[in-house]
């Protein structure tokens, strides 16, 4: 990735399920297609494994952006812990809301062999987030 | 709804009543020298008070962990205490088996930090006293449901000053059975009436930075909550919370901080944890010692999460906390 000076490039996470978001990276990884540098994946078992408390971790620690990404709703390995996922997100992005940070969490399905999906996914995320921070540094 | 109508010095007797068996007790209020305080009955009532206008801590806050079988405990509390008591039943911390649970219908409160002399324990007095909003708590003030509408039975109060008593359950209508009088259809505008709906709570970090600066980590806030019941507290260990070397490896990490560290971390990851079961009861501003507008925060949170899956802390024992349930089809624009 080309690095433009003078902005400080975004780090964001993301907390991808072993069965399919990281095997979607693992796969774009072997197809040589590239994400931004910025984004770092961390493997969870399950993304219901996530909760809510790694996520403000994160940002409370420095992210710009935190994304949790697992199966699509109904292809879960272990049957049901996307449909919690759903559930504990939607409620943290109300609170984020509620704190005017909606922005710095986003939630997505990317199935193992979507890896264009993910690709594009993760680099709209960061591409907003370094729009958003760019903003917030001229004003 | 059906209830009984209660005569002077009913509850009194029946409890009383109640009481006489070994393996009973009653957990209510109790006139003081100074002031009115929880107080766990056992053989006789002795200076009982059927309401508290003075709020120290939430009583569920006792109860969990109560798995006894064969004893009968009796709550006569405030509809916050037996709202975060059923949130307790439905976490499994209290087997609901041996509690019979009573509201009452609660007039506001004010803060035990500022204890007024001049606050009266009578109910009928309470209504004049409580009049203009800005007497009680704010959490009070802007409490959801004050009514007593939840648990086992209530004990409601009509426009006319009489008290009634009316069974939710199976287990309030055998209490209530046991009290003289027939049933009549109880009037269905009572003297305290459902609340308002209070504006959506929306702030920013800047805000929450500046009412939180004065924290001190304490963390009573956090044990003196009645539905914060995990034994093993995510803040009790180093992870979310570093200290001694732990602490100096992260500031060599990160860079400079200040002291004490984390803050937003442990009140942010609090709201949410309690986000679908907390009752807006305020017991965590009473317990800060930097008076902290807590019950802001904790109340407008958790509405706003509850509000998400039209959800409402312990309204009801069937319901299911929404975190451990879910729905196929449901909540579709979560996903980005």
């Amino acid at each position: 990735m080309p690095e433009e000076t003078g902005n400080k490039n975004p780090e964001i996470v993301g907390f991808c399920c072993s069965y399919c978001t990281f095997k979607a990276s693992e796969m774009a990884g072997s197809l040589r297609m590239k994400y931004p540098e910025g984004i770092k994946v961390i493997e969870v078992p399950c993304s219901s494994r996530v909760d809510p408390a790694f996520i403000i971790k994160a940002i409370v620690e420095g992210a710009d952006g935190v994304f949790v990404s697992g199966c699509h709703p109904g292809d879960c390995h272990f049957i049901k812990g996307n449909f919690y996922t759903r559930r504990k997100i939607a409620a943290l992005k109300e609170m984020f809301d509620a704190f005017s940070m909606k922005d710095k969490l986003r939630l997505f399905w990317v199935s193992a062999s979507e890896a264009r999906r993910f690709i594009d996914k993760v680099t709209t995320f960061y591409n907003d987030i370094k729009e958003k921070n760019n903003e917030r540094e001229k004003a | 709804m059906k209830g009984k109508k209660l005569k002077s010095g009913e509850i009194e007797n029946a409890l009383n009543q109640f009481l006489k068996d070994e393996q009973h007790l009653v957990l209510g209020f109790k006139k003081g020298e100074s002031g009115v305080s929880h107080q766990l009955f056992k053989g006789a009532l002795d200076h009982y008070s059927l309401v508290n206008p003075v709020f120290g801590s939430n009583a569920a806050l006792y109860l969990r962990r109560l798995f006894s079988k064969g004893l009968k405990v009796m709550l006569m509390l405030r509809p916050c205490e037996i709202r975060a008591y059923v949130e307790l039943v439905k976490l499994t911390q209290i087997e609901r088996e041996d509690v019979v649970a009573v509201s009452i219908d609660c007039f506001g409160t004010v803060s035990s930090k500022e204890k007024k002399d001049d606050v009266p324990v009578e109910a009928d007095k309470l209504t004049g006293y409580f009049k203009d909003k800005d007497s009680m708590r704010w959490a009070c003030s802007v409490c959801r449901e004050r009514r007593g509408v939840v648990g086992d039975a209530g004990v409601r109060i009509d426009k006319s000053g009489d008290f009634w008593m009316v069974p939710y359950t199976e287990k309030g209508e055998d209490l209530v059975s046991g009290i003289e009088g027939e049933f009549e259809e109880a009037p269905a505008d009572m003297l305290i009436a459902e609340s308002a709906k209070t504006d959506k709570f929306q702030v920013d970090m800047g805000t929450f930075n500046k009412d939180f600066e004065k924290c001190i980590m304490c963390m009573n806030c956090r044990d003196m909550c009645p539905v914060c019941y995990c034994i093993d507290c995510v803040f009790n260990g180093d992870e979310y919370l570093p200290k001694g070397d732990a602490l100096l490896n992260k500031v060599f990490r990160t860079g400079s901080t200040q002291m004490p560290r984390g803050k937003d971390l442990f009140h942010l990851i609090r709201m949410y944890h309690v986000s679908q079961t907390c009752v807006g009861c305020g017991a965590c501003e009473e317990a800060c010692p930097q008076g902290i507008p807590l019950t802001k925060y904790f109340k407008g949170v958790s509405e706003r999460l509850q509000g998400v899956f039209s959800y409402m802390s312990g309204r009801s024992f069937d319901e299911p906390i929404p975190y451990v349930t879910f729905l196929e089809d449901e909540l579709k624009d979560a996903m980005d």
